[in-house]
């Protein structure tokens, strides 16, 4: 089988906040055919990511946005309804990385399952839309959560929609652990041989030379699944650091990643085990102009 | 000059009317799509809009726990999805409903920074405190605070919020407003109040051009009470629309969206709204009062008041419902000629109803359409409407210094 190799870089210049400064990077990695583009990183989160990737929904067609989440100053149900309404804006094109800021420990894992149990409460095909019979939804997909957890008690339903992915793709960070084992995409030290079924990608430190061939042989055992870039570049610089990246990366190992279908679909990765266990991303009914 | 009239287009789900997600220019499916939302935002800056509004609510629609098939939800999140508009347009002002109730200080704050910076000074903010009972436990709580204390808590929270924008503005990178425009929709004296200390724009509900008038000129009066200049802000009431090319055609045409109602949808929605369940029961027999006030999680004497006169007239749930539904929330709905709306929007402006209106568009986006093609080149031919933005921030296109001071 062949395996497709991923690329992210995370960024954290607070001056990403101003358009002009923050459309020209995003430009630059979708140019650079960056799978990941994370918003803020364990430790360093200097703007409200969740915004910046709504805004950044319509200007990608290929990159995720990952947005980082805080536990602190953050509650799920909010979390799950912008992350609901940006994985429909980017076509499913949406991750989340949430970190513990200045929160107390298991707030964090607290917050990933009490947004999971609120994105499940809604089945993947609750909306029919059929306007001959007047038929909207149907209400046995929708179930309320109950959600009870140490920091978070959460009713629902959630007013959003089951997520088109299902669920985003949850990005953390090995360095930064939140007490949650089974995320989508860890990024990773040094390469390791590990029997989780996440996608690893090995972190770059600022400035760090890249030694393909290593790379390459790390991706070969099946170690790696691909890097992840921590910049720290200021906001102007960044275009150009991206744009390196994607000049080092022209000839990567494995394929890349297809450019069509859900991030969870092109990375190959199953849904989480949530209560509800349902195997697929919302349904809904073509737009038609 | 004369007077000008501030539009801002009132987006929520699918529009105004419970029936109008079946009409046949309605496209609910859109509502999951950025192409919608990207051909709606361009229909109201082409319109010269103030701002497009996002209404939320922090609660699934439904009652009792029973979530209904037939009433076009969810509503995804305000901001995200102004957000996104914002990166496809670059005048309309972007205005999100958050609750002060169910949000600290500190998340309004970096939230709305964030919202500033990033649409270049069209960030907006419609205060609400959170009225609906089911959206206490989706916050671990077991009720809602009452009113008087929401509103006590609302003041400290955006005090608090403008603290922290002032902070956020010297630390930079810069909020090209200062902060965001501040919105308000209090009814109540408590309301009213709060919203005459802070808003710098209102909408209200004003069913007739006489309580437009008793509305802005209260509004007016607690403004200057509490030292502010009522000439900076606008008082947008609600305004619905059907049109059509002649007065019967719009009739038709209203008829027409009404007619999509069926009962059970009739009930699903006096159900959401009288917060009680009523889909397990008859709706030929009668109104089951004594039920509704028992399991109603709305204060029983406001459900009364609207259920005891129909009860007591004898009129069977059906139909109770399906009147219920044709009148949406107590806005003033015009059926008419596009010149007709335009004639009608001058007189209430000129009377001192209004600055402006809140135009809430009957379903989407053909009822918007039809508004931006029959009504705004009226309004613009007249003088009465700009053909271009003044300036790029909100504050600008209100009419207000584009940028309020920071205090050091
Ligand atoms: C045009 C209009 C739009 C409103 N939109 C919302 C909304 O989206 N979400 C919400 O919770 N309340 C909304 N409200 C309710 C008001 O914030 C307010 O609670 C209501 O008008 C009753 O006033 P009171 O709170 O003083 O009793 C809206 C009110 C009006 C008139």
């Amino acid at each position: 089988m062949t395996r497709s190799f991923i690329v992210s870089a995370c960024v954290t210049d607070a001056d990403l906040a101003v358009p002009e400064l923050a459309r020209p990077v995003i430009a630059a990695a979708e140019a650079a055919g960056l799978d990941l583009l994370m918003l803020g990183r364990a430790g360093a989160r200097p703007f409200d990511a969740q915004v910046l990737a709504a805004w950044a929904a319509p200007l990608t067609s290929r990159t995720a946005i990952v947005a980082t989440v805080p536990a602190s100053n953050a509650h799920p149900f909010h979390v799950a309804r912008a992350l609901s309404a940006v994985d429909f804006l980017a076509d499913g094109r949406t991750g989340w990385s949430v970190i513990a800021e200045d929160a107390e420990p298991g707030a964090a894992a607290d917050m990933v399952r009490a947004a999971r149990a609120l994105w499940d409460g809604w089945g993947a095909d609750t909306l029919v839309i059929d306007k001959e019979s007047g038929v909207y939804l149907n209400p046995d997909q929708v179930v309320r959560p109950n959600y009870r957890g140490p920091f978070f008690d959460t009713a629902g339903p959630v007013n959003a929609m089951r997520p088109l992915q299902g669920q985003p793709v949850l990005v953390l960070d090995e360095a930064a652990p939140i007490g949650i084992d089974d995320a989508d995409v860890v990024l990773v030290d040094a390469p390791d041989a590990a029997a989780e079924s996440a996608r690893r990608l090995l972190k770059i430190a600022p400035g760090a030379e890249v030694d393909s061939a290593a790379l390459a042989a790390s991706f070969d055992t099946g170690e790696i699944d691909g890097v992840h870039f921590m910049l720290t570049e200021s906001a102007a610089a960044l275009p150009a650091a991206i744009a390196a990246i994607g000049a080092l990366l022209a000839d990567r190992p494995g394929t890349v990643p297809a450019i069509t279908g859900t991030l969870r679909e092109r990375l190959g990765l199953a849904l989480p085990q949530t209560a509800s266990t349902q195997a697929k991303g919302a349904f809904v009914p073509e737009y038609v102009a | 000059m004369s007077k000008q009239i501030h539009l801002w287009a009132f987006l929520q789900g699918i529009g105004f009317f419970p029936t109008g997600w079946r009409h046949p220019r309605a496209r609910p499916e859109g509502v999951f799509s950025m192409e919608y939302y990207a051909r709606v935002a361009k229909m109201a800056e082409d319109a010269c809009f103030d701002a497009i509004v996002f209404g939320d609510q922090l609660q699934s629609r439904g009652a009792g726990g029973r979530t209904p098939g037939r009433l076009a939800m969810p509503t995804l999140d305000p901001v995200s999805l102004l957000m996104a508009m914002a990166a496809v347009t670059e005048r309309v002002g972007l205005v999100a409903t958050v609750s002060t109730t169910y949000n600290t200080p500190e998340m309004l704050a970096e939230r709305f920074a964030a919202m500033d910076r990033i649409s270049g000074g069209r960030a907006g903010w419609n205060i609400v405190t959170t009225a609906h009972p089911d959206t206490a436990p989706n916050f671990g709580e077991a009720e809602l605070p009452p009113k008087d204390q929401r509103y006590r808590n609302a003041v400290d929270v955006v005090a608090k919020a403008c603290e922290l924008w002032a902070a956020m503005d010297r630390a930079g990178p810069a909020l090209p407003q200062g902060r965001p425009v501040l919105v308000q929709a209090g009814q109540s004296p408590e309301g009213r109040d709060f919203a005459a200390r802070t808003a710098e724009a209102i909408f209200c509900p004003a069913a007739n051009i006489e309580a437009g008038i008793d509305f802005r000129n209260d509004m007016r009066h607690r403004i200057a009470g509490v030292g502010g200049n009522p000439d900076g802000v606008r008082v947008m009431p609600g305004l619905s629309c059907v049109l059509g090319g002649t007065e019967e055609e719009a009739r038709t045409n209203h008829a027409a969206i009404l007619d999509m109602g069926d009962v059970p949808l009739a009930i699903e929605y006096l159900s959401e709204s009288l917060c009680c369940d009523l889909t397990a029961y008859d709706p030929d027999a009668a109104i089951p009062v004594d039920d509704i006030l028992a399991k109603t999680l709305l204060p029983p004497a406001d459900v009364a008041k609207s259920v005891r006169p129909a009860a007591e007239k004898g009129t069977p749930l059906g139909d109770f419902a399906a009147n219920f539904m044709r009148h949406p929330r107590g806005h003033n709905v015009f059926i008419g000629t596009g010149e007709q709306m335009a004639e009608m929007m001058i007189e209430w402006r000129d009377s001192g109803a209004c600055d402006g209106f809140t135009l809430q568009p009957s379903y989407m986006p053909g009822g918007l359409e039809d508004f931006a093609e029959q009504v705004v080149p009226v309004l613009q031919k007249r003088g009465r409407l700009r053909t271009e933005y003044p300036g790029t921030t909100l504050r600008e296109t209100l009419g207000l210094p584009a940028r309020l001071k920071v205090e050091a």
